[in-house]
């Protein structure tokens, strides 16, 4: 009789080698799921957007629910904000091509200083109104906690997609929501 | 005088809750009777139908095909009318009973004794160009409103605006009224006006007139009471 172990692995070494490509596998979700940016939930998508009135920069003061019926996107900045400025040239790329389908943007500065934000906005030279929420009761209600951040809100009012910050992937991912609620 | 403060945020919310609820159940019961008139309706279209989707095998049934249909046909749509009515009817109920909590709601929060109730009006409108009110009542500021060119060409074209209702304690008070805009020129124009009243058992009624003055070429503003 011999003590020495068979050829071939044995039913004990299979089980073992199961459990370790699950822990690896395991790890590496974990691993990605690290590595992938948090996306921190928004508690008011899905819910309609809080109504307002905002002063504009230049022009006639604007509020929101006489734009029923249309897209609409909010994209908050400060002058302070480094790619809110390129974020805002994307914006009125994509207004100038969308504009006749039925889309409105509105950029709302949140500076503390409306002279700034006024200064800003010139500067900008976007075609869009640029509104001035210096009391921040806007950004307050639209839980903004990150600049530049943009929010879609569809025709019916509710608001179905938030962007925070700036990239080219983010541009990609806006215009295809922009297409998809203009198409609704 | 300290504002009374009988519409909290906690009872109109339950108040809202209540609602929706009791709408979200009208509906619930609309779909279900919907529901259950169309399994109760008698299978008539669905037979009619399929001849026309199933060719005949043999051309003897082709000539006796069209007699039956319409018939079975003009039952369906008859029955499609009856339920498409009857959905209307149901409709129309919950339209009633929405305007009917609506009341009631005004009714809870805002009650006679306590409510006091502020409206705006625009006469001509060729002095000043409105942009915002703020409203004040017993130093205190109840409303700031913002005002947008399509808001005022409806109040140019006569239409009243209740800026704001709340509750009141009965006995004197005052109103002051900020307006702000352009004015003569197209400069920034700020003006106030202020009014002290008496709040007695009855709901208190206030109008805010906007009006030129052609002799003096200046805008006019007023507080009326309605008594």
């Amino acid at each position: 009789m011999s003590w020495q172990r068979p050829h071939g692995p044995t039913r004990r070494d299979v089980s073992r080698t199961g459990v370790l490509l699950r822990l690896c596998a395991a790890l590496a979700a974990l691993g990605a799921a690290l590595s992938a940016p948090a996306q921190p939930s928004y508690a008011l998508m899905g819910q309609p957007a809080p109504d307002f009135a905002l002063h504009a920069a230049a022009g006639d003061n604007v509020r929101l629910s006489e734009h029923r019926g249309e897209v609409v996107v909010l994209s908050f900045w400060s002058s302070r904000c480094n790619s809110c400025r390129t974020q805002l040239a994307a914006l009125n790329r994509s207004f100038q091509t969308y504009r006749s389908a039925g889309l409105e943007i509105y950029g709302i500065g949140v500076d503390d200083d409306p002279a700034q934000s006024r200064e800003f906005a010139r500067s900008a030279a976007v075609s869009f109104a640029m509104l001035l929420d210096p009391a921040k009761g806007v950004s307050r209600s639209y839980e903004v906690d990150n600049l530049p951040m943009t929010l879609l809100i569809d025709r019916n009012g509710l608001i179905r997609r938030v962007l925070r910050d700036y990239s080219a992937a983010n541009e990609t991912l806006y215009l295809q929501e922009l297409r998809a609620l203009l198409n609704e | 005088m300290s504002q009374t403060s009988l519409a909290s945020p906690p009872a109109r919310r339950t108040l809202r809750r209540a609602r929706t609820g009791v709408l979200a159940g009208l509906l619930a019961a609309a779909a279900c009777a919907v529901g259950a008139l169309a399994a109760a309706a008698p299978p008539t279209a669905p037979a009619a139908a399929t001849p026309s989707t199933t060719p005949p095998a043999t051309p003897a049934p082709l000539a006796t095909a069209p007699a039956t249909p319409p018939a079975a046909a003009t039952e369906g749509v008859a029955d499609t009318r009856g339920l498409d009515q009857q959905i209307q009817g149901l409709k129309k109920d919950v339209v009633d009973l929405n305007k009917d909590l609506f009341v009631l709601e005004e009714e809870l929060l805002f009650p006679a004794n306590t409510q006091v109730a502020v409206f705006l009006s625009m006469d001509v409108g060729d002095f000043f160009s409105l942009d915002s009110v703020q409203l004040k009542i017993d130093q205190k500021e109840v409303i700031n409103y913002l005002y947008t060119p399509r808001e005022v060409d409806a109040l140019l074209k006569g239409g009243v605006q209740r800026l704001y209702v709340g509750n009141l304690k009965v006995g004197p008070h005052e109103l002051v009224a900020f307006f702000n805009g352009k004015g003569p020129s197209d400069r920034a124009y700020k003006r106030g006006a202020s009014l002290r009243f008496e709040k007695g058992v009855g709901a208190k009624y206030l109008e805010l007139k906007i009006d030129d003055q052609q002799k003096k070429l200046q805008p006019e503003f007023q507080i009326k009471d309605w008594e």
